[in-house]
């Protein structure tokens, strides 16, 4: 009998490392994250969480090592790109454009079949299906990270990386923003979230990351267990010296 | 080669909207090469002579740097909300971002131009319509060598500080040749000069073009990069 094969890692890291000018980022860094596990990437400010998203994303080349997303090189392979959805600091929205123009544009640049009715669904489980024809700039904070979660997710892409999703979000939105994320999960996206609200990824998140100056300085899967220890354990590490 | 097409439709055409909702490159372009021609006018006594002397050389320069307006802001949609990283994460050829924001440059300039063709007419009291194809000719090939130029340079400066000083430091140089070609070559359209005098400096405007919309192609991606 074949032993089973395992499963070919959704994100492979080996030696990534990233230098602006003098300043570095990333030291030597290595991660791999299997399909369908929610990684919540904590650390403190500066510690290169942003960094390691963008690189994932493609949005920046290594300064050293391999970076491997979904089997591919994300620079280099277009295709790689189109199967990752990226929700970022900023919402990646034009202001002047309406929720819909903005989401029918993106469905466009991902060359997307039945774009009008993929938008109108979006539109919806976003919440957003009467205000579709409102310029991006008259939302509120809530309503522009919900239809940038929608344009993130627009492609179902397998996996999504989160950049402080819940930022400026009020209790009702960030609610509504993590049933929509637990849907993801469900569904079996691969994520890796960067937040500093721990409250919210702890029903999300089965593997804790920790990094500090650009180091991955602890790596475990999450057992479970309540916020109090959640902070314990990313705080003892990132108070640990280096 | 579709889908690069394709991604190219889908920026232009969000461009276009945007610069139609806002106004914000035309309306100050337009007005710019209005106001140059009609400074001129009160300067000169731009009639006969004179017109065949200056009247190019004033309606190339005031197009020039009618489209620096322009090109400043060709990325600044792109930057805010740093829409730029959604369009660098789509699947396409990056190349396509650099076709779209050309194109949307292209378009602007000739509208400009266009737009501008009639008051250069009325003030150095010329007939248009027996110059207007060759002199049409004239102002898309050296428009397209403005915007392929421009557009990359934007987008080189778009990632920096001080950027409205440094296009032109680079973009005003990177013209110069195409400048010279249109002027001559409107000149000698003004002046009723047969086709075949004013065809050399087309195909010089012509090979311009192609070797830099080639470059670009192939640099932008690098350029756009972090």
């Amino acid at each position: 009998m074949k032993a089973a094969r395992p499963k070919a890692a959704a994100v492979v890291l080996e030696q990534v490392c990233k230098r602006f000018g003098d300043t570095t980022a990333l030291t030597p860094i290595d991660l791999s994250v299997l399909p369908g596990q929610f990684v919540l990437l904590a650390g403190s400010n500066g510690a290169g969480k942003s960094t390691l998203l963008r690189l994932l994303a493609g949005l920046t080349r290594p300064s050293g090592g391999r970076v491997r997303v979904l089997g591919g090189d994300p620079v280099r392979q277009a295709p790689v790109r189109g199967r990752i959805g990226l929700l970022a600091h900023q919402t990646l929205l034009y202001d002047d454009l309406t929720a819909q123009e903005n989401l029918l544009f993106y469905a466009q640049l991902y060359e997307l079949p039945q774009r009008a009715s993929i938008v109108d669904q979006a539109l919806d489980e976003a919440g957003l299906s009467r205000r579709r024809q409102h310029r991006v700039r008259t939302f509120s904070r809530g309503m522009k990270q919900r239809l940038a979660l929608a344009r993130a997710t627009l492609h179902n892409p397998p996996l999504l990386l989160l950049d402080e999703p819940f930022t400026g979000l009020d209790t009702s939105a960030v609610e509504a923003l993590t049933q929509r994320l637990q849907g993801l999960k469900r569904q079996g996206s691969t994520c890796l979230l960067v937040t500093h609200r721990l409250d919210t990824a702890l029903p999300l998140m089965d593997r804790l990351v920790v990094v500090k100056r650009g180091r991955a300085c602890y790596d475990a899967a999450w057992p479970g267990g309540d916020l109090a220890q959640l902070q314990a354990t990313c705080q003892q590490h990132m108070d640990e010296a280096p | 080669m579709r889908r690069l097409g394709r991604c190219t439709w889908a920026i232009l055409h969000k461009d276009l909207l945007m610069e139609w909702r806002s106004k914000e490159r035309l309306n100050p372009m337009v007005v710019f090469v209005l106001l140059v021609l009609l400074i001129f006018n009160f300067s000169f006594e731009l009639g006969g002579a004179a017109l065949h002397e200056i009247g190019p050389g004033v309606l190339w320069s005031a197009f020039v740097f009618a489209s620096l307006l322009g090109l400043n802001r060709t990325f600044a949609a792109e930057t805010i909300n740093d829409c730029l990283d959604g369009l660098l994460l789509a699947p396409g050829d990056r190349a396509a971002l650099y076709v779209g924001k050309m194109l949307g440059n292209l378009v602007f300039l000739l509208v400009t131009q266009l737009a501008s063709l009639p008051f250069f007419a009325l003030f150095f009291n010329l007939s248009l319509g027996a110059y207007l194809a060759p002199l049409l000719a004239v102002l898309l090939l050296g428009s397209m060598g403005l915007a392929a130029v421009g557009t990359l340079f934007a987008a080189i400066a778009s990632n920096m500080r001080l950027q409205e000083l440094l296009l032109p430091l680079l973009f005003l140089p990177m013209v110069i040749a195409p400048l010279i070609f249109c002027v001559e070559a409107t000149a000698l359209v003004l002046k009723g000069s047969p086709f075949e005098k004013i065809y050399p400096y087309l195909q010089l405007l012509g090979a311009y073009d192609l070797v830099f919309i080639t470059l670009a192609f192939i640099l932008f991606e690098y350029v756009v990069e972090e």
